[in-house]
């Protein structure tokens, strides 16, 4: 079976549908695998390099003849030729396709029956990480940014103490903490910079912070979980806390990457212009939106504008920057979902197959896009694992318990303490009900103590529900006020404060008067003075 | 007065009692507490004093002039870092009026019965050892006896002899009518005293925080006893509030430190004794080197800070470095500094001990948080300054199992970027524990006294915000 990889003709676009270590799988999957002459140049892959792993290199006719062509870019007018007229019918397309925005394409790909699968389509689901090239690409992207804004701005990154003197680190607000966002966010953290991040969905948080940066959020209830992995559009309340925020952050902050995206919507604008114009003049703002339309209000899609001394790149070609690399990613990429297509073997195109289903847009003759809505839930709730290539999103389950853990616990003691009162009182009315009458039998001193145990277990029931609530701070205070509250055994002595007792008596409870006393009054002024010192 | 209206007056203490200590549950609640409890207080003696029969008011007003002279003047002179001490005499006190007042209610034979005489024997008892347990912890604290628990052999059996030596001596003591008792009442409170001296002996300097938190739920207890015996009710009642709360304060301790009540109470602390730990000698030695840090890096560091929390131990109050580090603490806030302080509820020698102190040098209480509150915040803090503490920041209480304070929740100091422990010298803590944080690639060392270093950071800000 033909495989060909041809030579991408968009203007600018410097990768390739695969590496050679990537089109090497290809061809351990069985597949004859023929590569544009000069393909792979922009992203520094030559022609030999792809020879030596076994393929042949051919013209461009040759590469789009082939039964299953690999491109990264939609097949397009070239050169005044249509890429489209080089390829068979009933060949199969794998590349980016965007069949929303091209419908004009799909129409065109289903007239001549060929089979296409959108790299764009892939299903944002566990099992098809392996062949998510958005996220391969998001990466490259975020990590691009950083090193875009690194080039533009005029400072460190890294905070530096030198003989000269001392330099502040550069402070980065990171919008989105998607693949991107969290890329950009460990990018920058390497370079030393302060990273701070905004994102409405709070299951992110924990994410931000094992990558060093801080998290920001408003203080308003309301998830910005979207279906697939995306954050949803926020209600109105929400985007007003959200923009006061920023308004202060822009003071502060000199990079800002952006990153937010709404699929099937223009990119929400975020960054408005007067943020823009209250940002220190040689900040940098990154606008990683720009391809659909840019969260930057000031973005030009594809360009590096200035506005009032602050530059914004509305880079569109971040991945194609770094070809080699991105290559090499969407290369492994295609090559998984070669696998999942059966290889050379047993190609087949398996409508079963989610991931596949998820990809397809045109198949013998039929548009078969979108496919059937399938819900599906935060990727928060899915533990998936992190492969090298993708920082995908950790379970935040395994947090949340921890967090809900110490209210759980202490409301389960609230209970069985209240049980406990429970069976007290119970077990007085028994007392009182049916003991009372058995205590004519006992002496007068027997009834009376049993009287004082049931005030006796009743204080402790007191004290034990009220002392709880004292906070950890005034331990010191309550120990002095309990002390001088014990003192209460002054009254003991008082009692014995007469001439009905023999003098001694007296005598020795005048002396336990006076200690008592010491403990009243040092308890008590100690607390207060210990009390006045306690200040907001 | 009469018995109804006493019995009013009684009540109403009581609840005035409770909502003292209801009001400590918060800092704007605390003083109105105070309060209440002064004038349940006055209440109760106002109404004992009132009540038919009483009429030697030459002696109640010595007494109370007195005491409440001596009261005065402790209360007014204690330095915040002697509380411990203070708490620990105050104690003292409750336990020898319990003793006193039970051989005065002997004497005077108000009812008589095999009840009336256990309740004098507990009575005496509790307040026998409450009384020389807390002026054996009064002299530990203050430094006049040894903070090493002191280990008799059989220990554990001297003990039990002696408490069933007093249970015999109280068999004996019920068989006697009237007032004639005296001997064995006389022998068991030898034997009360001798067991409260040996039981607080046996215990170290670290664990001081429940042993004063005990000691206040004896106080409790006794006075409840004396309540039993004279049929008091009020008695009854606040000795009951008290005892819970001693009693709930240990339990916070004890959990604080994961040990067991039973283990801190009869264990001498790193000597087995019921601990499951070995030997401390044996755990997991630490190598590497030290880093040793100055005045001049510190300052640089906390001027470049967003973020800094201070981990006070006991040697910030032996220091008395309070009030430089709250001079430090403004300095770094008018700056936008984040700073806030993180207590581990062990930390120093009374439980909120280090709270009183930071309260004492006007450090916004708001700042001070419970190790809970911020012991995830340490991956995001730029510096954390220990000063004066060191095993309630030891990693091997979390990562060393074979560490005598294994299993103790810690602060978490090591996660931040820079860490600076001042410390007076290279010796181990109170527990006897080495401690790995000193070589971790995040740590400083700066040796000195912390009233001193403190001093030069201090200065150091100042020149810098000066300038």
């Amino acid at each position: 079976m033909n495989l060909g990889i041809p030579k991408e003709s968009h203007p600018g676009e410097r990768r390739v549908a695969a590496s050679p270590a990537a089109a090497k799988r290809f061809v351990e999957l069985g597949f004859d695998v023929t590569v544009e002459a000069g393909a792979g140049d922009g992203a520094s892959y030559p022609d030999s390099a792809y020879e030596s792993i076994g393929a042949k290199i051919g013209s461009a006719e040759d590469a789009f003849g082939a039964d299953v062509i690999l491109k990264v870019r939609a097949p397009q007018d070239a050169d005044g030729a249509r890429e489209l007229d080089l390829i068979r019918e009933g060949a199969t397309l794998v590349s980016y396709v965007f069949p929303a925005q091209n419908e004009d394409l799909v129409a065109d790909l289903k007239a001549r029956k060929i089979t296409t699968l959108a790299m764009d389509c892939v299903p944002r689901i566990t099992r098809a990480q392996k062949v998510d090239s958005l996220s391969s690409m998001a990466n490259i992207a975020g990590y691009r940014a950083v090193i875009e804004a690194a080039n533009e701005f005029g400072s460190f990154f890294t905070g530096q103490f030198t003989a000269a003197g001392k330099v502040p680190p550069a402070k980065v607000l990171v919008i989105g903490a998607g693949v991107a966002g969290l890329s950009a966010i460990g990018a920058a953290r390497g370079l030393g910079a302060i990273v701070r991040a905004f994102d409405t969905r709070e299951s992110v948080r924990d994410q931000i912070k094992s990558l060093g940066g801080e998290f920001l959020t408003v203080e308003i209830e309301e998830s910005g979980e979207g279906g697939g992995g995306y954050a949803k559009t926020m209600s109105k309340e929400f985007i007003d806390a959200e923009m006061a925020l920023f308004r202060e952050q822009a003071k502060e902050v000199d990079i800002v990457i952006t990153t937010a995206l709404i699929p099937g919507k223009p990119a929400p604008k975020l960054w408005l212009k007067d943020m823009v114009e209250a940002m220190k003049p040689g900040s940098v703002v990154v606008d990683l939106a720009a391809e659909q339309g840019g969260n930057c209000e000031v973005t030009e899609p594809g360009a590096r504008a200035v506005h009032s001394g602050v530059k914004i790149l509305g880079y569109t070609d971040m991945p194609s920057r770094m070809a080699n690399v991105a290559s090499d990613l969407y290369g492994t990429n295609l090559g998984h979902l070669l696998d999942e297509l059966g290889g050379a073997g047993s190609f087949s195109v398996d409508l079963e197959n989610d991931i596949i289903r998820g990809a397809i847009v045109t198949h013998d003759g039929e548009i078969l896009w979108p496919p059937p809505a399938a819900p599906e839930p935060s990727p928060a709730a899915k533990p998936a694992p992190k492969p090298a290539v993708e920082p995908a999103p950790k379970p935040a389950a395994a947090a949340a318990p921890k967090a809900d853990a110490p209210a759980a616990t202490s409301e389960g003691s609230g209970f069985s303490r209240k049980a406990l009162i429970g069976v007290a009182l119970t077990a007085l009315w028994l007392w009182l009900r049916f003991g009372s009458g058995a205590s004519d039998a006992v002496g007068e001193t027997e009834s009376e103590f049993l009287q004082h145990v049931t005030v006796f277990i009743l204080a402790c029931f007191v004290g034990w529900q009220v002392i709880w609530s004292v906070t950890a701070a005034l331990h010191t205070p309550l120990m002095s006020v309990t002390n001088a509250i014990s003192g209460i055994i002054v009254v003991g002595g008082l009692v014995l404060a007469t001439d009905e007792v023999p003098q001694t008596a007296a005598i020795i409870g005048a002396v336990a008067i006076l200690f008592a006393t010491i403990n009243i009054v040092g308890g008590f002024m100690v607390t207060r003075r210990m009390l006045r010192m306690f200040n907001k | 007065m009469e018995t109804a209206l006493i019995t009013l007056a009684y009540l109403t203490s009581a609840v005035l009692f409770i909502l003292s200590l209801r009001g400590l549950s918060s800092q704007e609640t605390a003083r109105s507490g105070n309060t209440y409890g002064m004038l349940g207080m006055a209440i109760a003696i106002f109404a004992t004093v009132t009540a038919d029969g009483i009429n030697l008011y030459a002696f109640i007003a010595v007494a109370l002039v007195v005491g409440a002279f001596i009261g005065r003047n402790m209360a007014a002179k204690v330095a915040m870092t002697a509380m411990p001490e203070l708490v620990a005499l105050l104690h003292s006190f409750v336990g020898l009026a319990a003793v006193l007042v039970g051989y005065a209610t002997y004497l005077a034979q108000p009812k008589s019965g095999a009840v009336f005489e256990t309740e004098i024997f507990v009575d005496v008892f509790i307040g026998g050892i409450t009384f020389t347990g807390s002026v054996i912890a009064y002299l530990k604290l203050k430094g006049s006896l040894s903070g090493k628990p002191l280990l008799l052999p059989g220990r554990h059996m001297l003990n039990l002899v002696a408490a069933l030596a007093a249970v015999g001596m109280g068999y004996w003591f019920t068989t006697f009518d009237g007032a004639d008792g005296l001997v064995p009442l006389a022998v068991m409170t030898v034997i009360s005293f001798a067991l409260g001296a040996h039981l607080v002996a046996a215990i170290g300097g670290a664990d001081m925080p429940v042993v004063v938190s005990m000691l206040n739920s004896y106080s409790g207890w006794t006075a409840s006893a004396a309540g039993f015996m004279l049929g008091n009710d009020l008695l009854i009642i606040t000795g009951a509030l008290v005892g819970s709360s001693g009693a709930i304060l240990s339990i916070i301790m004890c959990r604080a430190m994961n040990r067991s009540i039973v283990n801190v109470i009869f264990g001498g602390f790193g000597t087995g004794g019921g601990a499951p730990a070995p030997a401390a000698g044996t755990a997991a030695a630490v190598t590497g080197d030290i880093q040793e840090t100055d005045v001049a890096e510190i300052v640089e560091r906390l001027a470049s800070a967003k973020s800094v929390i201070v981990v006070p131990g006991y040697g910030m109050a032996v220091a008395r470095a309070q009030h430089k580090v709250q001079e430090m603490t403004e300095l770094l806030r008018d700056q936008g500094v984040n700073i806030r302080f993180g207590i581990h509820p062990v930390a120093g020698r009374l439980p909120g001990h280090m709270n009183v102190l930071l309260a004492e040098a006007n450090v916004p209480y708001d700042i001070v948080l419970e190790m809970d509150e911020l012991n995830d915040d340490f991956a995001s803090t730029d510096v954390v300054l220990v000063i004066g503490a060191n095993d309630i920041v030891n990693p091997s209480a979390m990562t060393d199992e074979s560490s005598p304070i294994y299993g103790m929740p810690v602060l978490e100091v090591w996660n931040s970027d820079f860490v600076v422990m001042m410390k007076r010298s290279r010796g181990t803590g109170y527990a006897g524990v080495d401690n790995p944080l000193f070589v971790e690639p995040c740590t400083r060392m700066l040796f000195g006294d912390a009233g001193d270093s403190m001093d030069g950071i201090v200065g150091a800000l100042r020149e810098r915000a000066g300038s």
